[in-house]
C-alpha cells in the first residue's frame, strides 16, 4: 500500500487548506495593492475621457451649465465647418510628410551609423541633440532663421545668388506648413534614428555574413535583410511619428500659432484655440474625438499594411 | 476755559485752512501756468486736461458752450488718495503676465510692501501673455491662493466676471479716491466695479524722434500725408512702419487707430463692432472693406515691411530699436522692450498719430486701460485681505510712481510722479484726445482673430472682396 511517487508528487502539489487560504489572502492583496495606481488611472484618466465623450454632446463655455445638443457638434465639424476641415488637411498632409522623411531619414541614419565606433557614436550624439531640446526653443531658434528679411537662410540664399529661394517661409500660405514640416523633422529625427539602431543591432550578424558570402550589393543587403528584419521597429516608429504628429501643438504654436490664414493649423491647435481662447469647451471636446478617432484608424491602417506586406 | 478751548480750536482751524488754501495756491498755479493753461481761461480740446493730479484742470464746455479750463474731480469721489490698507499676517499670490517687463519692479515693489506689512507675503506667478490670456482662467479658478491677479481689458475681464471670480470692490476708498475715474470703467461689470485698471496706456504707434529730426520730416497729419511719408521712408531706406504680420497680438495693435476715425461717434462705432462681434454684420460691411482698403493702400504705399505676414515680435521690435524702422505702430507698452534691446533708445522714442483720414479727425490717439487688478472671491477671508491691501498700495502715488518710472509705464493712478524720460516725453498724451481702444470692444476672441486674421492677409497681397467673404463665412461658421 505504498503510495506511488506520482500520488506523493500530486499530494505534495495540493496545498494544504491553510496554505490555499494563505494563497487566496495574498491574491486579495494583490488586489488591494493594485487600487491606489487603479484609482489614479479611473480619475485621471478614465473620468476625464468620459467627461469628455459627455462634454461633446453639449454646448458648453467652461462657466455656465454644459446645454445638452446630442450629435449637433458632430453634425457641425461633418457639414458645417470649413476650418476643421481645412485643419484636418493640415494635419495629414504634416503627417504624411513627417512620417515619409523622419521615418526615411532615421533608417538612413540608422544604418550607416548602427555599429559602435567613435565617429558613430559622435554623429549619433550630433543627430540626436535636437531631441533634448524644449520644443519652445526649437521654434524660437527657427523662427529667427526663417526670419524673411534677416534670417540666416535668406540672408545666405541671398548672398550666392540664389535670391529666388529666399521665401516668406513662415509668414506665406504656399511654405508655412512645409517650413514647419522641416523643422519637426530635425527635431525628432534622432529620436526615431537611436530606435531604429536598437533594432538594427538585434539582426544577426550571420545573416550579413551569409548576404556577403552570396555576393549581395549593400542595396541588396538593405532589401533582403536590414528592412525586413526591420520592420517591427519600423511599426513602432511609425506609429510613434503619426501620433507625435497629431500631437505637434508646441511647435506649430510656437512657431505661427497656426497662421497665416489658418495655413498651419492643425488638430491639436484647433482644439486648443476652439476651448482655450474662444470658450467652446463642448465643441473642442468632439474635435478631440475625431482627433482620437482619426489617430486610431491611421496608426490601424500603416499596421495592416506593415503585416500584409511582408 | 471752554471759551479759550473753542477759541484755540478756532484759531488752529483758521491755521488750518489758510496752510491748505497756500498750498493749494502753491502746487496749482505754477503747474497750470508752468503749461500754458490757466484755470477759467479757454482751451480747444474738450476732454484734454493738464494732467492726472488731484490738482489737474480739464478742457470742458461751460453753460455757454465755450471750452475752458476746468477744476473738475478726476477721481470718482472727493477727498485726498487713501492711504494703503494694511494686510493681515498670511502668503498669497499674485498672476499676472507682464513677467519680462514689470518682474523686477514687482519685485522691488512688493518687497517694500511685505516690509510695510510684517508677516505678509506675495509671490508673483508669471506666464508669458498669450498663455495667460488662454489658460490664466483656469489656472486661477482652481487655485484659491492666487488671491490677487491681473485680467486684460474685454473678453478676459468678462469672462472672468461671467466666472464670478472678482470680488467686488465698488466701495473701497481706493478705487473712488485714488483712480482716475474714467479709467476705471474697463474694471466694471453689471454696475460693480470687479477690478481696478492699473495702465493708462497708449495703444498708438511709437516713433524714433532722432530719425524724424535728421530726415527732417513733418508727422503726417491725414491719411495721404502717411501715405507719401511711408512713400518718402521707403526711399530713404527705412522700414517705415515696424508692423509684426506674422505675430497676430501685435499686429492686431494697429487696428485701433485704423478705427480711431472710422466712424462718427464713438456710440456708433461701438455699434458697428458689436455687429460684427455678435453676427450681425459681416466683414463685408461697407465700413470694414473701406477699413480693409486702407490697410491696402498702406501695403502698396510700402509702408509695411517686405515680406510682411512673417514678421516676427521680435523681428518687428529689433526693426524699430536698431534705427531701420521709424515708426512701430503698437504702443507704448513696448518701450520697456525696446530699450531692453537698445538703451540708446531712452529719451528717443515719442507717440504717433496714426490718422487714416483727410477730414479733420476726431480723436489724435488711442489709449486704454488695462491690466485690471482684481480680488479672488474664491481666496479666504485672509488671503482676501492681503490682496486688498497690496492693491490699495499698488494705488498709491508713491508705489504707483516706482511702478512707472520702472516699467515706463503710465498708470491709472492719481499723484503718480514721472521721472522717466520716455514717460515724461509722452505724458502729454495724457492731455490729447484720445479714444478707448476700440480692438477691444470685440468680446469674442475667434470672431477678433479671424477679422484680424483676414487684414493681416490683405497687407500680404490677398484680394480685399475675396478675402473678406472668405473670413466672413468662416466667423459666421464659428458664430452658429
Amino acid at each position: 500500500m505504498a503510495s506511488s511517487p506520482l500520488k506523493k508528487f500530486s499530494g505534495a502539489a495540493r496545498p494544504s487548506f491553510k496554505k490555499r487560504h494563505s494563497i487566496q489572502g495574498s491574491k486579495k492583496a494583490l488586489y488591494w495593492m493594485s487600487l491606489p495606481a487603479l484609482s489614479l488611472y479611473v480619475f485621471l484618466f478614465l473620468m476625464p475621457v468620459l467627461n469628455n465623450l459627455r462634454y461633446a454632446l453639449t454646448k458648453w463655455d467652461g462657466i455656465e451649465e454644459p446645454e445638452f445638443v446630442g450629435l449637433d457638434n458632430f453634425k457641425k465639424l461633418a457639414t458645417d465647418d470649413d476650418l476643421a476641415t481645412k485643419v484636418l488637411g493640415n494635419n495629414i498632409e504634416f503627417m504624411f510628410w513627417v512620417v515619409i522623411f523622419q521615418t526615411g531619414f532615421a533608417l538612413l541614419f540608422a544604418t550607416y551609423l548602427v555599429k559602435n565606433t567613435r565617429t558613430t557614436l559622435f554623429f549619433r550624439t550630433l543627430f540626436f541633440f535636437p531631441t533634448i531640446l524644449s520644443s519652445v526653443s526649437v521654434a524660437m531658434i527657427w523662427l529667427f532663421l526663417y526670419d524673411p528679411n534677416y534670417g540666416a537662410i535668406n540672408t545666405t540664399f541671398k548672398k550666392i545668388g540664389l535670391d529666388s529661394f529666399a521665401l516668406n517661409w513662415l509668414g506665406s500660405e504656399n511654405s508655412a506648413l512645409y517650413a514647419i514640416i522641416f523643422v519637426q523633422v530635425w527635431f525628432h529625427t534622432g529620436q526615431m534614428m537611436v530606435i531604429y539602431i536598437a533594432g538594427l543591432q538585434q539582426i544577426p550578424a550571420e545573416l550579413y555574413e551569409a548576404a556577403n558570402v552570396d555576393g549581395a550589393s549593400r542595396w541588396q543587403q538593405f532589401k533582403s535583410v536590414t528592412w525586413p528584419m526591420a520592420l517591427p521597429t519600423s511599426a513602432v516608429v511609425v506609429a510613434y511619428t503619426t501620433i507625435q504628429s497629431f500631437r505637434a501643438f508646441d511647435l506649430v504654436y510656437a512657431t505661427t500659432q497656426g497662421g497665416p490664414n489658418n495655413e498651419t493649423s492643425i488638430l491639436t491647435t484647433m482644439i486648443f484655440q476652439t476651448a482655450f481662447n474662444e470658450f467652446r469647451f463642448g465643441y473642442a471636446a468632439s474635435q478631440s474625438i475625431i482627433m482620437v478617432i482619426m489617430i486610431f484608424l491611421i496608426t490601424g491602417l500603416q499596421k495592416r499594411i506593415l503585416r500584409t506586406r511582408y | 476755559m471752554k471759551t479759550k478751548g473753542t477759541n484755540s480750536f478756532s484759531a488752529r482751524r483758521i491755521g488750518a485752512v489758510a496752510a491748505i488754501a497756500f498750498a493749494l495756491v502753491a502746487t496749482l498755479l505754477p503747474s497750470a501756468f508752468a503749461a500754458g493753461e490757466a484755470f477759467g481761461k479757454a482751451c480747444t480740446v474738450e476732454g484734454a486736461s493738464t494732467g492726472t493730479s488731484n490738482t489737474s484742470l480739464v478742457c470742458k464746455a461751460g453753460s455757454n458752450g465755450k471750452l475752458t479750463w476746468q477744476r473738475v474731480r478726476l477721481a470718482s469721489a472727493y477727498g485726498a488718495p487713501a492711504p494703503a490698507l494694511r494686510a493681515p499676517k498670511g502668503s498669497i499670490e499674485f498672476h499676472h503676465w507682464r513677467g519680462a517687463e514689470d518682474g523686477a519692479t514687482f519685485d522691488k515693489i512688493i518687497a517694500l510692501f511685505e516690509a510695510r506689512n510684517p508677516g505678509a507675503k506675495i509671490k508673483q506667478v508669471v506666464m508669458p501673455s498669450g498663455d495667460y490670456t488662454n489658460l490664466g482662467y483656469s489656472k486661477i479658478r482652481t487655485n484659491n491662493k492666487a488671491a490677487v491677479f491681473a485680467t486684460f481689458r474685454g473678453s478676459q475681464f468678462v469672462q472672468f466676471a461671467k466666472g464670478d471670480m472678482m470680488t467686488d470692490l465698488t466701495a473701497e476708498r481706493f478705487t473712488r479716491q485714488n483712480v482716475i475715474a474714467n479709467g476705471l470703467i474697463p474694471g466694471q461689470y453689471e454696475g460693480k466695479q470687479l477690478g481696478i485698471p492699473l495702465h493708462y496706456l497708449f495703444n498708438n504707434p511709437v516713433y524714433n524722434t532722432e530719425i524724424f529730426a535728421k530726415e527732417k520730416w513733418e508727422l503726417p497729419k491725414n491719411f495721404t500725408g502717411l501715405l507719401n511719408w511711408c512713400k518718402a521712408a521707403k526711399a530713404a531706406g527705412y522700414t517705415p512702419l515696424a508692423w509684426s504680420g506674422g505675430f497676430r497680438p501685435n499686429a492686431g495693435q494697429m487696428l485701433n487707430s485704423m478705427l480711431m476715425n472710422s466712424a462718427p461717434n464713438y456710440a456708433t462705432l461701438e455699434k458697428r463692432i458689436e455687429d460684427i462681434d455678435t453676427g450681425k454684420a459681416d466683414l463685408q460691411t461697407a465700413w470694414f472693406k473701406d477699413m480693409a482698403g486702407r490697410y491696402k493702400q498702406m501695403a502698396d504705399a510700402k509702408c509695411f515691411p517686405d515680406n510682411a505676414t512673417g514678421v516676427t515680435d521680435a523681428a518687428a521690435i529689433n526693426l524699430f530699436a536698431t534705427g531701420k524702422s521709424p515708426v512701430i505702430p503698437t504702443g507704448s507698452f513696448q518701450m520697456g522692450a525696446i530699450k531692453t534691446v537698445n538703451p540708446a533708445m531712452t529719451g528717443k522714442m515719442q507717440l504717433f498719430s496714426l490718422i487714416t483720414t483727410d477730414e479733420k479727425p476726431q480723436y489724435v490717439g488711442i489709449q486704454n486701460n488695462t491690466f485690471i487688478l482684481s480680488v479672488n472671491k474664491n481666496a479666504s477671508t485672509t488671503d482676501q485681505k492681503i490682496a486688498r491691501a497690496f492693491i490699495s498700495f499698488m494705488l498709491t502715488g508713491e508705489i504707483a510712481s516706482i511702478y512707472a518710472n520702472g516699467t515706463s509705464q503710465h498708470v491709472n493712478v492719481l499723484d503718480a510722479t514721472y521721472t522717466n524720460q520716455d514717460l515724461i516725453n509722452t505724458s502729454v498724451w495724457q492731455s490729447k484726445k484720445t479714444l478707448l481702444a476700440p480692438r477691444f470692444l470685440w468680446l469674442n476672441q475667434g470672431v477678433r482673430d479671424l477679422m484680424e486674421d483676414a487684414l493681416i492677409a490683405i497687407v500680404g497681397g490677398k484680394p480685399i472682396d475675396a478675402t473678406l467673404e472668405d473670413y466672413s463665412k468662416q466667423i459666421k461658421q464659428k458664430l452658429s
